[in-house]
C-alpha cells in the first residue's frame, strides 16, 4: 500500500464535508508589557478533516505560538478558534477534554517531551489516565491499547517495561508518537518532530508519521523549519513570517511556483550536495 | 606536508572500557577540509574532543594524535591548553551553551586573544570587533557590547567562529555547527564558514550526521560507524560511488528532495541491515 494512494482517499471523502474541522479567524497572540511583541498577527486559516498540512518559518515566525494555541494550550489576545463547530476560545480548562481527547501533540525533543522516570508503558498509557480525557474517551482496555500503539509505531512489545534513556533518538520519537497515538485522536499535531534527528533516522519517522496518517485517517498538522521535509508528508503548505501568513496553496504549488520572495528563500536554503 | 596525522586513536570510556572510538586513522593536509559523517553514538564528537584534548578524565586515549609534528597524546593539560585556541580551535554546536551569558560577546572573543597573544585592553578590541566583522557581523561594535541573549542564533554562531578564528589557528574543528539552526540561517553560516576557512587559510573537521551539509564545506569525507571508519574518500566519489552499504544508505538519506512526494523515502536500514536494537 503506497501512503499516496489511502492519502489520497482520505481526502476525497474529506472534500464533501462542508464544514472545517478547525477555523482560526483574525488570531493574534502579543506577548511583553503593553503586548509589544506580536508573535502571530491576525492568522486566519481552515483545516478540512484529513488535510495534511504544514506550517513552515524561521524561529520567531510564530508557528510554535499557533499550535499551541490552536491546541488550547494557550489563549490569543484577539481572535477566535473554533473546532468542530465549537468555539475553544475562553473555554475552560474542564470543559476542554473534547479537544484534548481529538487533538494530540509530538513536540521537538523526545529526551525532553519524555519523563525519564516513568516507563515507556505508563508514558504511553498517561493520556488514558488523565482526568479530562477519560470523560470524552470511549471506555478503552489501557493495556489493550498499549499493545496496539507500540505495534503501530513498530516498537517490540517488551518495550513498555523500558526507561527512555534505553531507546535511540528516532525510537524516543516513535514512543512519543505512541502516546499521541493512545486515545485515538482525529488531528496529530507534531512540532519539528524531525528536527532534532539525524538525517539518517529522520526518514523513518516520516514514513511512520506519513503511513499512521493514511491507515488512521488522521488530519495533519506539521511545523517545520525545513521545507524539504514537508514535501514528503503534506498536502498543503502554510508559511508564516514575522506572525504573518506570507503565502498559502497545495504542497505542489507552493514547491514548483512559490510565489513570496521569502518562500523562494526557504527553498534556496534546502541543503544540496555539492561536488 | 601533512598538519594533522591520526594514527590507531582509540578512545574508551569508564570501569568497563566501552569503546567509543576503535582504531581509527586519518591525514590531514594543511587547508584541507575533512567531514565526518555518521549517525549519533557513532563516536564523531569523541573524535573531535580528543583532537582538542577535551575529553574527560574517565577516558583512556591511545594512539597517536600528531599536530604539526607534536604528539597530542598523554601531552598533559596544560601544555594543550596553550595550543588549544590557538593552533587549533573549536566551534560547538549550541552557541547559547557555548557562550557564557553573563558576559559580554566582545569580552569573550577578546579573552581567547588575550589568553595567547597576551596584549592588553586596547588594540584587541579593535581586532574584535574586525574579526566579528569578518564573520559578517556588520554592526560589529553593537554585537560586540551585547550578552549572547540578545543575539540571534545565526549572530551567536558567527560569534562562535570569531573566537575560533581570531588566532589564526592552523586547524578549526566544527561539531554539527549549523544543527540548531534554522536553514535558512545554517545556509548563511556554511556559506560564511567556506568563505572564512579559505581567507584564513585554515585546516577543518566539519563533524555532521548530514552529508548535504558536509558537502557545502568540505572536499573529503570519513564515514564512521560504531566507532570506525567504514569508507573515505572526496565527497564527489562517496556521493556517486558508495562502497559500504552503510554509506550508500546515507547518499540515499540525504537526498530526500529528489524523492517524489508521497513516496517511502528511503532509510539506511533499506541498505544496511541492522539488529533493532540499536
Amino acid at each position: 500500500m503506497s501512503a499516496d494512494d489511502a492519502g489520497g482517499g482520505v481526502l476525497g471523502t474529506s472534500e464533501t464535508s462542508s464544514e472545517p474541522l478547525y477555523r482560526v479567524t483574525d488570531l493574534t497572540r502579543s506577548f511583553g508589557r503593553g503586548g509589544r511583541v506580536r508573535a502571530l498577527d491576525g492568522v486566519s486559516l481552515e483545516v478540512r478533516r484529513g488535510q495534511r498540512l504544514c506550517i513552515v518559518g524561521e524561529s520567531g515566525s510564530g508557528k510554535s505560538t499557533l499550535i499551541r494555541l490552536m491546541a488550547a494550550l494557550d489563549r490569543p489576545t484577539s481572535g477566535e478558534i473554533s473546532f468542530e463547530g465549537r468555539s475553544i476560545v475562553g473555554m475552560r480548562e474542564r470543559e476542554l477534554g473534547f479537544l484534548r481527547a481529538a487533538v494530540q501533540l509530538v513536540f521537538q525533543d523526545p529526551r525532553s517531551s519524555l519523563n525519564p522516570r516513568m516507563t515507556v508503558g505508563s508514558i504511553v498509557t498517561e493520556p488514558l489516565r488523565s482526568a479530562h480525557l477519560r470523560s470524552a474517551l470511549d471506555a478503552v482496555d489501557p493495556r489493550q491499547r498499549l499493545t496496539e500503539v507500540l505495534r503501530a509505531v513498530d516498537l517490540p512489545t517488551d518495550a513498555a517495561t523500558r526507561y527512555p534513556h534505553e531507546f535511540s533518538g528516532g525510537q524516543r520519537q516513535r514512543i512519543a508518537i505512541a502516546r499521541a497515538l493512545a486515545p485515538d485522536p482525529a488531528v496529530l499535531i507534531a512540532d519539528e518532530p524531525v528536527s532534532a534527528l539525524d538525517v539518517s533516522v529522520r526518514a523513518q519517522v516520516l514514513n511512520l508519521l506519513s503511513d499512521l496518517v493514511a491507515a488512521r485517517g488522521l488530519t495533519l498538522i506539521f511545523v517545520s523549519h525545513d521545507l524539504a521535509v514537508v514535501r514528503h508528508l503534506c498536502d498543503s503548505v502554510i508559511v508564516l513570517k514575522q506572525g504573518r501568513i506570507e503565502e498559502q496553496g497545495s504542497a505542489a504549488q507552493v514547491f514548483a511556483h512559490p510565489r513570496a520572495a521569502y518562500t523562494q528563500a526557504l527553498l534556496a536554503a534546502i541543503p544540496q550536495i555539492r561536488l | 606536508m601533512t598538519l594533522l596525522a591520526v594514527r590507531d586513536l582509540t578512545v574508551r570510556f569508564g570501569r568497563r572500557r566501552l569503546v567509543a572510538v576503535d582504531s581509527i586513522s586519518f591525514d590531514l593536509g594543511p587547508r584541507q577540509r575533512l567531514g565526518i559523517i555518521g549517525e549519533s553514538g557513532s563516536g564523531k564528537t569523541v573524535t573531535a574532543l580528543a583532537l582538542m584534548g577535551l575529553l574527560p578524565e574517565t577516558a583512556q586515549v591511545s594512539g597517536s594524535i600528531q599536530l604539526a609534528g607534536r604528539e597530542l597524546v598523554g601531552l598533559p593539560d596544560s601544555a594543550i591548553a596553550r595550543l588549544r585556541g590557538d593552533l587549533m580551535s573549536m566551534v560547538f554546536q549550541e552557541p547559547m551553551t557555548a557562550l557564557d551569558p553573563t558576559m559580554r560577546v566582545g569580552r569573550q572573543v577578546a579573552e581567547v586573544l588575550l589568553l595567547h597573544a597576551g596584549r592588553s585592553g586596547g588594540p584587541a578590541r579593535a581586532q574584535v570587533i574586525e574579526m566579528l566583522h569578518r564573520v559578517g557581523l556588520s554592526d560589529s561594535e553593537r554585537v560586540a557590547d551585547s550578552y549572547p541573549h540578545q543575539l540571534s542564533g545565526g549572530q551567536r554562531q558567527r560569534c562562535l567562529l570569531a573566537m575560533a578564528l581570531i588566532n589564526s589557528p592552523d586547524l578549526v574543528i566544527c561539531d554539527e555547527p549549523t544543527t540548531a539552526l534554522d536553514v535558512t540561517v545554517q545556509a548563511k553560516v556554511l556559506r560564511l564558514l567556506d568563505e572564512v576557512l579559505t581567507a584564513e587559510s585554515a585546516a577543518c573537521v566539519f563533524i555532521s550526521h548530514d552529508l548535504a551539509v558536509v558537502s557545502q564545506v568540505c572536499s573529503d569525507v570519513l564515514v564512521m560507524l560504531d566507532g570506525r571508519i567504514v569508507e573515505a574518500g572526496p565527497v564527489a566519489r562517496l556521493f556517486t560511488a558508495p562502497e559500504h552499504p552503510y554509506t550508500r544508505g546515507l547518499v540515499a538519506t540525504s537526498r530526500i528532495d529528489e524523492v517524489p512526494p508521497g513516496a517511502r523515502l528511503p532509510t539506511v536500514e533499506d541498505f544496511f541491515p541492522r539488529e533493532q536494537a540499536r
